[in-house]
């Protein structure tokens, strides 16, 4: 399937070109927009990277997939505008400062034979109809929870559970290694589910 | 020799993604697997991260703006015209 | 052979998240690999450590492939729901629970903790938690089954189940 993408895209073949912009197009905006401030760059960079893609055909490999190359090219396209704008962090700097508990230690008995077995558990989310999970107002939450991340979780969880990528693509396109993403992935999962909880628990 | 039932619930919501993942051991899935069978807050909390995961999901929409797929076209027949 | 399943509202299977179709109806497995895939259930002995996970129900295996710690099959079909495993069951089971304990406190005081924990009336697979601890901390491993065993027959007879 690459292999033919590819080769119509040598031969300048548009049908091709819209096929994959309808395919990977929302997500690479989306990937985008982790590393720099407004939507209007994320759409240049977007604009850029697939020049970058066209540019590059030529000598493509299949070394990789041809998603994983692409969204190379895309993070690395985003990460150079954004450093311009001071607003992406480095991946290196992903052995963040932060240690934090998946869920406050306060929430856990602190001692006594339950020591670490829940205090403060957490209610069912069964009440809750699958629509309002779903509403626009939840996901405005959601939203919201993961653009308060630290960049590195907010693009784990976005590739991964937003745009559905696998781990080997994540790990491939951002460099990092599988324990990293998953460290990254469960710190992100865990405070939007916080997000949610509390989103929840008061209405 | 740990036991499944050392297993403690602050380790336990440690492990979630790891689980959700596949990653764990069949050992340590077991150990797991057997918290919560005695663990009903434990399960509250598995469900509660499987819901988050279909609220980040539904983040998801497909398409592309109309002006940002026809401004990615011009690039496409710039390129193609060099 | 009959065995006993937990399944969530919804007739969902709590690790592997199949549905289950409606009683009578057989579900077959694509592979058997135990604690992986293939049908898994439990004779109703095994029970007590995985009460917490939903709803009771009667299935029927056919072409077992495990029967150990647990029972795995090729094939299975729910029978039905054990109506009778009820909020008045599971606050009896608990009782239970809390009379043995309370017992064993008297031969060893430091456990009156765990009597009383249990007299506070959590969930049922809680209070059978806190029993078997309960008894491992007098009797060890030895003890934490036996205290099993020991509620996994009183779901026998309570509940009228199939051994």
């Amino acid at each position: 399937m690459d292999a033919e993408i590819v080769e119509a895209l040598r031969a300048g073949d548009e049908a091709a070109f819209a096929m994959l912009v309808a395919q990977y197009g929302a997500s690479m905006l989306r990937v985008a927009q982790m590393y720099v401030r407004t939507r209007a760059v994320a759409e240049e960079v977007v604009q850029d990277a697939w020049l970058g893609v066209l540019r590059g055909i030529g000598s493509f490999e299949g070394r990789s997939s041809l998603k994983t190359w692409i969204f190379r090219i895309l993070t690395n396209t985003a990460k150079t505008r954004g450093e311009r704008e001071s607003r992406s962090v480095p991946f290196s700097a992903l052995e963040g400062v932060d240690d934090e508990a998946a869920v406050e230690p306060e929430r856990f008995q602190s001692e006594g034979r339950w020591a670490g077995h829940w205090a403060a558990p957490p209610s069912p989310w069964t009440d809750i109809p699958e629509n309002r999970l779903l509403s626009t107002e939840t996901r405005e939450v959601v939203a919201r929870a993961i653009a308060a991340l630290p960049p590195a979780q907010a693009t784990v969880i976005t590739m991964r559970d937003v745009e559905g990528f696998d781990s080997e693509d994540v790990c491939n396109v951002l460099g990092i290694t599988e324990t990293n993403q998953r460290v990254l992935l469960h710190r992100a999962r865990s405070k939007v589910r916080r997000a949610l909880e509390d989103y929840l628990g008061d209405h | 020799m740990k036991l499944a039932r050392d297993l403690t619930c602050k380790e336990l919501v440690e492990l979630v993604t790891e689980y959700l993942e596949g990653g764990l051991t069949a050992a340590e899935r077991e150990r797991f697997e057997e918290h919560l069978g005695f663990c009903d807050w434990c399960v509250t909390y598995l469900d509660q991260m499987r819901q988050t995961l279909v609220a980040v999901g539904s983040l998801r929409e497909d398409d592309v703006s109309p002006a940002m797929e026809a401004s990615l076209l011009a690039t496409f027949r710039g390129w193609k015209a060099r | 052979m009959i065995a006993y399943k937990l399944l969530e509202p919804g007739r969902v299977a709590p690790f592997s998240r199949v549905v289950w179709p409606e009683p009578g109806e057989w579900l077959e497995a694509e592979s058997v690999d135990p604690c992986r895939s293939g049908i898994h259930a439990c004779r109703a002995l095994q029970l007590p450590p995985w009460l917490a996970l939903g709803d009771l129900w009667e299935v029927e295996l056919e072409d077992v492939v495990v029967d150990e710690r647990k029972v795995v099959a090729r094939r299975g079909r729910l029978v039905r729901r054990v109506d009778e495993w009820d909020p008045a069951a599971q606050r009896a089971f608990g009782v239970t629970c809390g009379d043995v304990t309370a017992r064993r406190a008297e031969r060893s005081p430091e456990l009156q903790v765990f009597a009383d924990d249990i007299a506070t009336a959590p969930p049922a697979p809680v209070c059978g938690y806190m029993a078997a601890r309960a008894a491992e901390l007098q009797d060890g491993s030895a003890g934490y089954d036996a205290e099993r065993r020991r509620q996994g027959e009183w779901l026998v007879e309570a509940l009228r189940l199939v051994r």
